[in-house]
């Protein structure tokens, strides 16, 4: 079920928040949720299994990548560490135009509206 | 994390090897924070784990796998369509309703029953390594025994600590206000390893006599700190007033700790030696005789508890010989420390709480379980109703190539969503139930008990959901994988031959009924017992009586001018609008306080415990208080003074057993009723009717009264029992305490009515007989409905014999019949296995009942009737509407 080209297909909410916490650079499973909890202000209601559920489609899907841990003295406990491939990279910065432009075309929206009414 | 990696297992082999470490790591950290928010959020946090990562475990199974019906291995026995099951489940909303909400009160009664049995006796005290602590082993020691004690604790053992539950009166002045508090030795939190939440705890240099460099001080609860100064920041260094001697608070103790007793919460704690302030001469710290102390130790890392008894014993003579009480006769004093001192583990604290209801509770703890089994079998027998109901269904997916295995698993799936949501509902039920059971316990408020969910209770909960599941799910799943496609499918719709399953539905209604017979002659037997007790005629007339607690410990009245006092204070509260007299008495009825004695005089063949005899001193006019009556004699008058000749009056049961019967009045009793070392003579003077003077289970006892006019020394507290003209006898309080604190500002007085102290003694019972009466009829009520639903089923199966049967000229009465016959011989099954069980179980609970035996026919028999009358009606609703039907359309349909 491998996909041969990346055309911006709109990602899962979830899916763009783990990579967007992966956003700097690369990170372990339990730091990872907290960070998309944080960046979605709880929105994205993240448990353990959900998480690690998306983890692995975006492994599979080749857009994240198991990486060697930071250096320095690092918790054993805290599993592997990941990082952004370069295809996911492109999904992120590809998803981050499209919501842009979503945003933009919203506000062209509410001006043609605002001035039709007017 | 044994559960978690339990738990795990059900993602594939590969998924776990690259992520179990970061899942876990993961679980770890959210199971702290859920832990920092508390019971509610932990529990809600495991149940969410537990099914999310079942469902993701199975989802991530079934994705990753080729789905083709080959590989349908082991590996995938847990696979399956959840969705399907879920659907069958709410396509028969009436059935679902009807197990889920059966194996909810099931569960949740057997959770709520744990609950209380976990906080009782099975969590171990909220201190630092609970597995060192151990108790002095039964009973209580005197504070000079505790001082030896104390002088060794280092060289044997870590440290130990001693302390007395008591009450203190937190009033400045008038009405009573008590909490429930102890005193403590100096070192109790540094040997329980207890910090202050706020401010400081007390330590050695706080223990000792006329108070530490702070003075008085006291320790208070987090309960008590919240409730009486609304958590104020800054409750340390404020004031507060113990038996009316002020103290200074230095610390609170954290949320979690209790004090050493399970079951129960000491608000404020105080320093041991300040017992002598606070009981000024009469305090207890140098007497010898005073047996109020409990003592704990904790053991030094790797020290056994037989050694550091042994070690303790090897010092037992010294403190034998230190700790001897003086001036009392050579004989008396042979066993006084005679049996060597031994050790008990005290993990789990103490509590006189778990000794008293032990037993009930074990029973109790049976009594829901087999509920939860009859619901079981009730939701079994539905499911199996169904199974059969959707045979074309299942047999059409086996023809299509669907294995037997698999649709045992489908149908095991639905039996798992049943349970689920049982197990999610008996939460709630068993959260509502224990707290409902605590105040059941004792007085409100009285009895506190952690009743958070912990590990345990959550493994419970989910070994009951599962084991109700293999109960209740395992039927029909083998019935459905001994399914013939062909077969069933050909017999869809015609069932005019029997069912080869109703074998199995009929056990299971024969285990209902015995089950239930079982459970409702325990409540025969309960209830009988509570009715039994709570009717005694008790001798004297309760209802208009309320009790006055006088504590006159800080009067400046001296002891000799006590006897006076009482008198005034008696006067005061006669004269008070409303009642229609007051008296005075050392003990009043029921109270839970005791004294006895030992009658020399009388047939010289009475063994030692036949001559004891029950004694409380009275004031003149007491026996008309209390609606006694006089049945020989005089009662107390002013002729009975110190001084003058000994007094006594007695009741029948003493006339009967001292006297054979005959006419006492005047004559001479001789007895150690002051204490054993005080022989005296007594001259009869009256004789009472008998009256209850310890419990109602106790019975009927020889007693003597004596005036307290004569008394030798007088106590500081005294209980002044008032009658009321009219009504509830409580609403005499205010103006009595008025009148009374008229006469002496600086007394205390408690208030109660004396039929709750007779409520109070009655508490087991009436647990026993509520609970056991609830379930029962919830038992029998199951039972009826699982009756029903078998016949109502077999009648549906049979209505074409039925229609051909009314075609051919039956009537309806011999329908009936028909069916009922059935229907009785089940239950009549039923009954006699039950009663065989009953007679069983009758062994273990007999020492609970009163006044009948457990295997009382007349309890068996009415309950054998109960249950058959319940049954034929849950057979003949179904029956008599198969009696009325019309032959043709039933024929016509069949």
């Amino acid at each position: 079920m491998s996909k041969t080209d990346l055309t911006p297909k709109p990602l899962k909410p979830a899916a763009f928040h783990i990579l967007l916490a992966l956003g700097d650079g690369q990170s372990y499973g339990y730091a990872m949720m907290q960070a998309v909890r944080e960046q979605s202000d709880g929105q994205i209601p993240l448990r353990t299994g959900s998480f690690y559920r998306h983890l692995a489609n975006l492994i599979e899907a080749g857009l994240i990548a198991e990486t060697a841990p930071p250096r320095g003295p690092v918790d054993a406990r805290r599993g592997a560490y990941y990082g952004l491939t370069p295809r996911g990279a492109r999904a992120l910065a590809a998803e981050k135009q499209r919501l842009a432009d979503l945003v933009e075309s919203l506000g062209g929206l509410r001006r043609a509206s605002r001035k039709g009414t007017a | 994390m044994p559960l978690y990696d339990l738990l795990l297992r059900a993602y594939p082999r590969r998924f776990r090897a690259t992520f179990a470490a970061g899942m876990r790591h993961a679980f770890a950290e959210e199971r702290e924070r859920a832990c920092a928010r508390g019971g509610r959020a932990l529990a809600a946090f495991w149940i969410a784990t537990i099914v999310e990562t079942i469902w993701f475990g199975m989802a991530e199974r079934r994705r990753r796998r080729p789905r083709t019906l080959s590989t349908e291995t082991a590996a995938s026995l847990l696979t399956v369509d959840w969705r399907d099951a879920w659907r069958a489940s709410i396509a028969a909303p009436g059935v679902t309703a009807i197990a889920v909400l059966s194996l909810a009160l099931g569960i949740g009664a057997n959770t709520a029953m744990f609950a209380i049995v976990d906080g009782l006796v099975l969590k171990r005290l909220p201190v630092h390594e609970p597995e060192r602590l151990a108790v002095l082993d039964d009973g209580e020691w005197t504070n000079p025994i505790w001082e030896q004690i104390r002088a060794r604790q280092d060289r044997l053992f870590q440290g130990a600590f001693a302390w007395s539950n008591s009450r203190f009166d937190l009033s400045e002045r008038g009405a009573t206000d008590f909490a429930d508090g102890s005193y403590a030795s100096g070192r109790i939190f540094d040997v329980l390893g207890v910090r202050a939440a706020l401010g400081r705890t007390f330590t050695e240099a706080d223990d000792v006599r006329g108070g530490g460099p702070d003075g008085p001080v006291a320790v208070i609860s987090d309960r008590f700190w919240q409730t009486r100064f609304g958590g104020a920041a800054d409750v340390i260094g404020r004031r507060l007033t113990l038996q009316r001697v002020p103290f200074t608070i230095i610390g609170v103790l954290p949320a979690s700790f209790f004090g050493a007793d399970v079951g129960r919460t000491s608000d404020v704690i105080v320093p041991l030696a300040d017992e002598a302030i606070v009981n000024g001469k009469e305090s207890a710290l140098d007497q010898r005789l005073a047996w109020w102390l409990n003592i704990m130790m904790r053991l030094k890392p790797g020290q056994t508890i037989d050694r550091a008894a042994a070690a303790l014993r090897g010092e037992q003579p010294q403190i034998r010989e230190a700790t001897l009480p003086q001036g009392r006769n050579p004989k008396n004093l042979s066993g006084y420390l005679a049996d060597p001192f031994a050790l008990a583990p005290a993990a789990t604290g103490r509590s006189p709480l778990r000794t008293r209801y032990q037993e009930p509770l074990l029973i109790m703890m049976a009594i829901v379980a087999s509920v939860l089994l009859i619901a079981c079998a009730n939701i079994a027998n539905l499911m199996l109703a169904r199974a059969t109901a959707r045979r074309p269904e299942l047999s059409l997916r086996h023809a299509l190539g669907a294995s037997r295995a698999r649709l045992a698993r489908q149908l095991l799936a639905e039996s798992l969503i049943l349970a689920a949501a049982g197990t999610f509902l008996g939460i709630f039920v068993a959260h509502w139930l224990s707290a409902l059971l605590l105040r059941q316990l004792g007085t409100p408020g009285s009895v506190t008990l952690d009743l958070s969910y912990d590990a345990r209770m959550i493994a419970f909960t989910t070994v009951t959901g599962l084991a109700a599941t293999l109960i209740f799910g395992v039927g029909p799943a083998l019935g459905a994988a001994r399914l013939a496609a062909a077969e069933a499918l050909k017999e869809q719709g015609r069932g005019a031959t029997g069912d080869s399953r109703m074998g199995i539905r009929n056990a299971l209604i024969v285990a209902q009924v015995a089950l239930s017979l079982t459970l409702t002659v325990g409540a025969a037997l309960f209830v009988r017992t509570f009715v039994s007790l709570n009717s005694f005629p008790l001798g004297f007339d309760p209802e208009p009586l309320m009790v006055a607690g006088v504590n006159t410990r800080r009067s400046p009245a001296a002891p000799q001018a006590r006897g006076d006092l009482y008198e005034r204070l008696r006067e005061a509260a006669a004269a008070v609008p409303g009642v229609a007299s007051a008296s005075v008495s050392e003990l009043t009825p029921v109270s839970g306080n005791a004294w006895n004695g030992f009658v020399q005089s009388g047939p010289p063949d009475l063994t030692h415990r036949q001559r004891m005899v029950w004694i409380n001193k009275v004031s003149p006019g007491w026996f008309e208080t209390y609606g006694m009556r006089l049945i020989a004699g005089r009662d107390f008058d002013g002729r009975d003074r110190a001084g003058a000749e000994q007094a006594l009056v007695v009741n029948e049961s003493f006339v009967r057993r001292f006297f054979n019967g005959e006419n006492p009045i005047g004559r001479e009793v001789h007895g150690d009723l002051e204490g054993p070392e005080d022989q005296r003579s007594y001259r009869l003077v009256g004789v009472v009717n008998d009256a209850v003077y310890r419990s109602a289970r106790a019975g009927l006892n020889p007693a003597v009264y004596m005036p307290l006019a004569q008394s030798s020394a007088w106590t500081s507290s005294i209980s002044l029992t008032v009658r009321a003209t009219a009504g509830p006898p409580a609403q005499l309080a205010h103006a009595v305490g008025d009148a009374l604190l008229r006469v002496e500002p600086r007394a205390s007085f408690t208030f109660r009515p004396i039929t709750m102290q007779i409520r109070g003694s009655l508490a087991q019972e009436r647990l026993l007989a509520l609970l056991s009466g609830f379930f029962g009829a919830l038992a029998l009520l199951l039972a009826a409905l699982g009756l029903y639903g078998v016949t109502a089923y077999s009648v549906n199966r049979r209505r074409a014999e039925i229609g051909v049967r009314i075609a051919l000229g039956a009537d309806a009465a011999g329908v009936v019949r028909l069916v009922l016959r059935r229907v009785l011989l089940l239950v009549g099954v039923g009954v006699a296995a039950g009663t065989g069980l009953a007679l069983w179980a009758g062994r273990f609970i007999g020492s609970l009942l009163y006044n009948l035996g457990p295997r009382d026919p007349i309890s068996l028999i009415a309950a054998a009737g109960v249950l058959t009358a319940v049954g034929l009606l849950a057979g003949w609703l179904p029956a008599r509407r198969a009696a009325h039907a019309d032959p043709m359309r039933v024929l016509r349909d069949a």
